[in-house]
């Protein structure tokens, strides 16, 4: 597959890539089907393999070469892979075992978290200050809503010259969709790729879906997508097809959101701010284990970052989960409400009393994790009889010299030794999760 | 068993008492007055076996004595229909049916045998004490709001009462809040202490008026009796130990606030509409004579400040506060201006007004939340 720029312009045809045309509804479609439809303009925008992108930033000769981004342990999947790559068979979410077996001559890159968030901030710098309304919805993809903005700029014309700027600023390559809703861009902007952009007019969603893979459709899953080839389909046209009825009954509820995504009518609005409804921590081992002591640290370690996570982002939480899969992949977890709070001593206790709880079978485990959910803004409120004021003022000077030091400047002695629990930036900052592409679903 | 009393009578004195009867009883006989005639007087109980309330009427007419069970829903319901005129109450006293015959009609009914009704527990090697009807009624007020609901700490879910040489003094607290409610003038011969519940104390409440009538309370480690204007009521107290709430009172207080009590509670009522509907928190900040009380709720972007003007001395300061804390304390002072006394901003808040009766001695407590900016 080439690298080089290309435009793909599938309805070019019809007149000019923007102004007029996109406001022309096509004839054949039932006119009630149109109104179904948002008269929104929605662009989507996506970096290109944008781990392998950042990696070949700092280090130029990694250009043209087979790049694997992911675990480099025998646990680790691939998290990101260069277009070179995936002409062996390598796609993200693999294990990095089999694509190595796949590409022996990829050279594989642990990844850094704080330079591909960096290089994000970047981007979405140059997006928030050339869009109305914009959202991140993860660490590379971004969705604007330019709705309205046709009468002034041309909207093609607008998204074309904000993808120059940020390819001309950054040097990463972005691809994106425009189209009227959301699920259309995205798809667009998978078709676009790499290094493309695609402008699916008005009333041409239907058809520009018609013949891609179901697979394409946000939300059809590994799961989803088997269902449907054993249904015998295929291609999005035969969703359209079918009776909404007939979704319903196979698919339930998702059933006839997916039916809709696959007629091109999505109304969901660009959010500009995601509210963290929970944040949490997890970690799969290298090598399965027993030792609970070891788990133990663990889990204590996450609790104690969660909870200054919290602190700083003024939260606190009233509902914890803990979380164990063993190595069969049977997966466990359990949950307690507790009274609000953000302090590592109530929550480090609910975690060990929780864990307790839940590690009942003596078998290997693959992963743990923990949950803090049922979050609400506002400061601890200090109990007369079970703080005491030196616990109180011991986090405040621990959160000041994590703040200055960084977040792994003080800890607890039992999880001096703890690796691998990863680190996060503000989790409170109104962007997206930061989800490896191999975690999305 | 027959006796004559007045329907307006026993229906005021039913309702008095009627407070302590629960919806649903685990013992069936609670959901019964328990009428008893002895020496021409009529002395009716209610109970629900924690606490019991008895009340006296004096009969002009009655044969002789005996107990009775009367359904209480139902005599209650009967009484309040009539309008003021006397009424026969005829028991039969093997089958406990009850006739109740007014000046048109007649009305029957079955009860149940007095027996069966748990004893009323009788006080033994009590101490005593007298208070005046309205200072206790403005104790129980003043302290009842900050009781706890924990499970857990049952002994919080009460109101102390201390007793020394010197004062009586009423505690409350639910560890985020808490209430010191002195009166100076009642003493008692030696140091004790004891804890009521919530519920006899709102009954208590009910009872009392502003009068300077005596109440006359009786308690030992297990029951506490408190009489007054022909009602008796007889409680089982919270076992357990209190708090040690005199080590939770900072002593040094320097930095004090001296502000109007109405315009401070309008203010923070204003205020915390705004704040975070779960937390209810709200923000102080004090500098030379000013206090700008603020409030926000990120996920909507709301967002309140206001300023007052005050008397200060002290150092700049900003503390948090849960705003309901701050309302319902503010709204149980009666006094112009009260005090602030801060120390630090994670160290608790103490609320005194000031002036007053000079018997009387409150002091509120706030616990402060943690401002991480």
């Amino acid at each position: 597959m080439k690298t080089t720029t290309h435009n793909i312009d599938i309805i070019t045809d019809l007149e000019t890539p923007d102004s007029e045309s996109i406001n022309t509804p096509n004839l054949d479609l039932p006119t009630s089907d149109i109104e179904l439809r948002s008269p929104n303009t929605i662009v989507h925008m996506d970096l290109d393999t944008f781990f392998v992108s950042c990696e070949r930033l700092l280090e130029p000769k990694l250009n043209g070469k087979p790049v694997l981004v992911g675990g480099t342990s025998d646990r680790g999947v691939v998290s990101a892979c260069s277009y070179e790559a995936r002409q062996f068979g390598v796609h993200s979410a693999m294990p990095m075992r089999m694509a190595r077996q796949l590409c022996p001559e990829a050279i594989v890159i642990r990844g850094n978290s704080a330079i591909y968030s960096k290089y994000s901030d970047m981007v979405t710098d140059i997006i928030k200050e050339e869009s109305p309304v914009y959202e991140k919805s993860s660490i590379d993809e971004f969705y604007i809503d330019i709705t309205g903005m046709d009468r002034f700029h041309g909207s093609y014309k607008w998204a074309t010259e904000l993808r120059q700027r940020i390819m001309q600023e950054t040097h990463l390559p972005i691809s994106f969709g425009m189209s009227t809703s959301k699920t259309v861009s995205k798809v667009g902007t998978g078709e676009a790729k790499p290094n493309g952009q695609i402008n699916v007019l008005r009333g041409l969603e239907k058809a520009f879906l018609a013949p891609l893979s179901i697979k394409k459709i946000p939300m059809v899953g590994d799961k989803t997508y088997q269902k449907f080839r054993s249904m015998g389909i295929e291609k999005i046209q035969t969703v359209q097809e079918m009776p909404l009825e007939l979704m319903e009954r196979v698919f339930g509820k998702n059933g006839v959101i997916i039916w809709k995504k696959a007629n091109g009518i999505d109304n969901s609005p660009v959010i500009p701010f995601h509210e963290r409804k929970s944040i949490s921590s997890s970690l799969t081992f290298e090598k399965d284990t027993i030792d609970v002591r070891k788990l133990k640290e663990i889990l204590t370690t996450m609790a104690e970052k969660l909870a200054f996570y919290l602190r700083n982002g003024d939260k606190l939480t009233s509902i914890v989960t803990v979380t164990v899969r063993y190595s069969d992949f049977d997966t466990r977890s359990r949950q307690m409400r507790i009274a609000y709070t953000a302090n590592d001593h109530t929550l480090i206790a609910t975690v060990m009393r929780l864990f307790d709880q839940l590690y009942q079978r003596r078998v290997m485990a693959r992963l743990v994790g923990v949950r803090f959910s049922g979050l609400v803004g506002g400061g601890y409120q200090i109990n007369l009889f079970e703080d005491s004021e030196r616990t109180i003022k011991l986090y405040q000077a621990m959160d000041k010299v994590r703040n200055r030091f960084g977040q792994g400047a003080v800890k607890r002695a039992v999880t001096m030794d703890t690796k691998g629990v990863g680190q996060m930036s503000n989790p409170f900052n109104g962007q997206a999760p930061i989800i490896p592409a191999h975690r999305r679903s | 068993m027959k006796f004559i009393v007045s329907s307006t009578v026993l229906l005021k004195q039913l309702q008095s008492i009627s407070g302590v009867l629960n919806t649903n009883n685990t013992l069936p006989i609670l959901d019964n007055f328990l009428f008893k005639i002895a020496d021409n007087k009529l002395v009716v109980s209610a109970s629900d076996l924690e606490t019991t309330m008895t009340t006296e009427i004096e009969l002009t007419n009655s044969d002789k004595d005996g107990t009775v069970a009367i359904p209480a829903r139902f005599i209650l319901d009967t009484l309040k229909t009539f309008a003021d005129e006397p009424l026969t109450f005829t028991v039969d006293e093997s089958s406990f049916g009850i006739e109740m015959a007014s000046s048109n009609g007649k009305f029957k009914l079955t009860g149940f045998n007095g027996e069966e009704f748990p004893r009323i527990p009788s006080i033994e090697k009590a101490s005593e004490l007298e208070i005046k009807s309205e200072a206790l009624g403005n104790a129980i007020n003043k302290t009842l709001f900050a009781t706890g609901n924990d499970e857990l700490r049952p002994v919080m879910s009460g109101v102390m009462f201390e007793l020394n040489e010197e004062n009586l003094t009423f505690v409350s607290t639910d560890a985020h809040k808490l209430v010191r409610y002195r009166r100076l003038d009642v003493q008692a011969d030696k140091a004790s202490s004891f804890i009521m519940p919530k519920k006899p104390l709102n009954l208590l409440k009910g009872i009392l008026d502003g009068s300077d009538e005596m109440v006359k309370v009786q308690y030992n480690n297990m029951n506490a009796y408190f009489e007054f204007n022909n009602i008796q009521l007889i409680c089982r107290l919270i076992d357990g130990t209190y708090p040690n709430y005199e080590a939770v009172i900072p002593k040094e207080n320097n930095n004090v606030l001296t502000i109007d009590r109405k315009s401070l509670l309008a203010s923070v009522k204003r205020v915390s509409i705004f704040s975070n509907k779960t937390t209810h928190q709200v923000r102080l900040k004090i500098s030379g004579s000013e206090l700008n009380i603020s409030a926000e709720d990120l996920d909507y972007s709301n967002e309140a400040k206001e300023r007052l003007t005050c008397q200060y001395s002290g150092e700049d300061i900003e503390i948090g506060f849960n705003s309901r804390f701050l309302v319902e304390m503010l709204n149980n002072l009666t006094s112009e201006q009260v005090l602030l006394k801060l120390s630090e901003p994670n160290r608790a808040g103490l609320l005194i007004p000031e002036g007053g009766d000079e018997n009387e001695e409150v002091l509120m407590l706030v616990m402060p939340v943690m401002l991480n900016h």
